[in-house]
């Protein structure tokens, strides 16, 4: 998978290249509007993300151009602005996703990942990782084929790391998606109910499939 | 000359913007309508006062030969005195008579009259007419004219006709001399007029432009100065009271705005600071990766708590900003309460607390923002689970009131002292100052509640008792 980061701030894109490369995309990097405008039509790209203030070109006039000359690749918008109004614009000017800095990598990641999935949704509806098993329509998880007592926000939560299984998610992503708290604050209460879960989930067993990752948000992966 | 429509019209905004020029104007256009109104009424009633004394005057000459006609029908020395003499000797106001019999032939005439009069018109003119009649004479002179005809004697057969004009030449110079000195006296006053108005108007308006001129030496810097009223007529005294209130408010908001700055920048200072520090001493000798990934760790917290601080601070510059809409849509409250209950109730219950909702069996239901009355509920219910030792216990709950819902967080929690309850809202503010940075809160939490009540249209209430805990109601109205 390609993806072509239009970004001026150097150590921005420095930092955004590295990740996205580690994470195992193949990334090029452009530092101004029309160099990125150049590259984008260019080559042959799966996702770009572009940043809004630019020189030479701002991020606008750039997804203006690619969309009236028929790229539909998806777009990740940076922008350092985060009024409502910008937003929708934003999404206007045919951009898939909206990233307000500062961001978590892993937030970024993850936005990656889902709008590179975009086009070919997975549904499943058991799901398996090591010798857990989840099956998402009756609502029943076993790990080691021992049935795993969990509350209702519990297995939302455990679904959700599941079917995002390897993806950093953010604590306000999870806070989002489990208890449809739309607001990033006191999110040390994701971490509270994390350790629960985990204490279910991992502590009776040998090896541990939920790890933190520090000033991130949490994974669900076996690491053996 | 359409091309220069525009600025014709520029340059006539731009005298009517001019109080002064509404001034004189209106002061020149009252005295020359006063002005015009009091010379023309006065010029009618001379006018028909001179045609009354022209009137009497005929009517006066008919009666005196109507009495000698009837008395003394053959007296013709006292008739011809009468006609032919007394008129002649006359300079101003001449009168001229003519006596014809019952069979139209001339009997006695004022010498001149047939020079002045062309007198078949003037029997054309009167004949049948019951009053005096206007008529142009030989020379140009305007005369009136009136005819009677009068019995002689005693007998009621016979009569006689009595022709009498009187020249009124003269008042119609002295109308004209008139209308000639209303028209001049007109032109000035159409002069002086607004320059007095003008003199008048600039004189009422220089308090304002002194005023103004204090107003324009305002600066940021100087805001301490004020318009001292005396000195001032009433109506401007009573303007420098508001601008001086004006001016208070702009003083309280920047000094508010610059301790804020000052507390920003603290609150900024101490993870910038740390992440320097501890990158500084990382670097300074070389250790183990162990070592430099609890650097780069504890880096990315501190980046984190800077993060989630410049969030919050834009959240409230922005719920500042006039331009902030909030996305109404219908909110079941209690719905919402239970929401934030379960967010929280795992954290309520490994620190002991038990937290339970009171919501009503009918639904209360308003058009709110669910985000933002989300996030203000879960800022309270936050604080609350911090202050709340083991033991304790919160509640949630919700009311519809007749245009209103309330909202109220209560906890057990150690309360806040009354000397620090006022200042709760203030951003940056803190009860325990020492704690405050160990807790990992921005400090915000309340302001931003604040700012969702006032976005809302709302407000925002606490009470407390120290060591026996603390409640929060949040009242909206229910009509946006």
């Amino acid at each position: 998978m390609k993806i072509l980061v239009i970004e001026d701030e150097i150590k921005t894109a420095k930092f955004l290249q590295k990740g996205l490369v580690e994470a195992g995309f193949v990334v090029d990097v452009a530092l101004d509007g029309l160099d990125g405008l150049h590259m984008a039509q260019e080559l042959e790209i799966d996702l770009l993300v572009l940043d809004i203030m630019l020189p030479g070109m701002d991020g606008w006039q750039i997804l203006t151009r690619l969309r009236k000359a028929g790229r539909n690749s998806p777009v990740l918008v940076l922008t350092a602005r985060d009024a409502v109004a910008e937003r929708v614009q934003g999404f206007e000017f045919g951009a898939d996703d909206y990233l307000v800095k500062p961001f978590a990598f892993s937030e970024l990641l993850a936005r990656v990942r889902s709008l590179l999935r975009r086009g070919s949704p997975r549904t499943q509806e058991i799901i398996r990782l090591a010798d857990l098993e989840i099956d998402v329509l009756r609502q029943r998880a076993t790990r080691a084929g021992r049935r795993l007592d969990l509350t209702a926000k519990e297995f939302l939560l455990l679904s959700l790391l599941a079917r995002r299984t390897g993806e950093v998610l953010s604590r306000t992503l999870i806070a989002e998606s489990v208890w449809d708290m739309n607001f990033d604050s006191d999110t040390n209460v994701v971490d509270v109910n994390v350790r629960r879960l985990r204490s279910k989930v991992d502590e009776p067993f040998p090896f541990k499939l939920i790890h933190t990752v520090r000033g991130a948000g949490y994974v669900l992966e076996c690491e053996q | 000359m359409f091309w220069n429509a525009n600025s014709d019209t520029a340059l006539q905004s731009r005298f009517w913007g001019s109080l002064a020029f509404r001034l004189t104007a209106g002061y020149a256009f009252a005295g020359l309508l006063l002005f015009f109104c009091a010379s023309a009424s006065l010029y009618l009633v001379l006018v028909t006062e001179l045609d009354r004394s022209t009137e009497l005057f005929l009517g006066d000459k008919l009666n005196v030969l109507r009495t000698m006609l009837r008395e003394r029908p053959d007296d013709w020395d006292a008739l011809r005195e009468e006609i032919e003499l007394e008129s002649a000797a006359r300079r101003y106001q001449q009168f001229y008579i003519r006596l014809l019999d019952d069979h139209g032939t001339p009997l006695l005439t004022t010498p001149g009259m047939e020079e002045s009069l062309d007198l078949a018109e003037v029997a054309r003119h009167t004949q049948g007419q019951g009053g005096p009649v206007l008529l142009k004479g030989r020379q140009g002179r305007s005369l009136r004219v009136t005819a009677a005809s009068i019995p002689v004697g005693s007998s009621l057969t016979k009569n006689d006709t009595i022709l009498v004009a009187v020249d009124i030449s003269q008042q119609e110079q002295l109308l004209a001399r008139y209308r000639q000195w209303f028209w001049t006296i007109l032109v000035a006053t159409f002069a002086i007029f607004p320059m007095v108005g003008y003199q008048v108007a600039r004189h009422g308006i220089r308090p304002l432009e002194e005023m103004a001129t204090t107003m324009q030496h305002i600066r940021s810097t100087n805001l301490r100065e004020r318009i001292l009223p005396e000195g001032y007529p009433s109506e401007l005294a009573s303007l420098a009271g508001p601008f001086n209130e004006m001016l208070d408010r702009l003083e309280e908001s920047f000094e508010r705005i610059s301790r804020f700055s000052a507390d920003i920048a603290h609150d900024l200072r101490t993870p910038v600071n740390n992440i320097r520090g501890e990158a500084e001493v990382a670097l300074a000798r070389a250790r183990t990766v162990e070592e430099y990934r609890d650097v780069l760790d504890s880096c990315l917290e501190e980046a984190v708590r800077l993060s989630d601080l410049i969030s919050d601070l834009l959240f409230l510059a922005r719920a500042e900003s006039p331009l902030t809409h909030l996305r109404r849509e219908s909110v079941d409250v209690g719905q919402l309460l239970c929401g934030v209950r379960d967010y929280y109730e795992v954290s309520a219950a490994e620190g002991g607390v038990t937290f339970s909702t009171a919501v009503p069996a009918q639904p209360v239901i308003a058009e709110l923002d669910r985000t933002l009355l989300q996030r203000a509920v879960g800022n309270l219910v936050s604080n609350a689970l911090t202050h709340t030792p083991a033991g304790g216990s919160i509640v949630l709950e919700t009311c519809a009131e007749p245009s209103a819902i309330r909202i109220a967080v209560s906890d057990t929690g150690v309360g806040i002292p009354p000397e620090a309850l006022p200042k709760v809202f203030d951003r940056f503010f803190r009860v325990d100052t020492s704690r405050s940075q160990a807790s990992g809160g921005t400090g915000l939490g309340l302001a931003i509640v604040q700012s969702i009540m006032l976005l809302h249209g709302g407000k925002v209430e606490i009470a407390s008792q120290p060591g026996r805990g603390t409640k929060v109601t949040l009242r909206m109205p229910t009509a946006a």
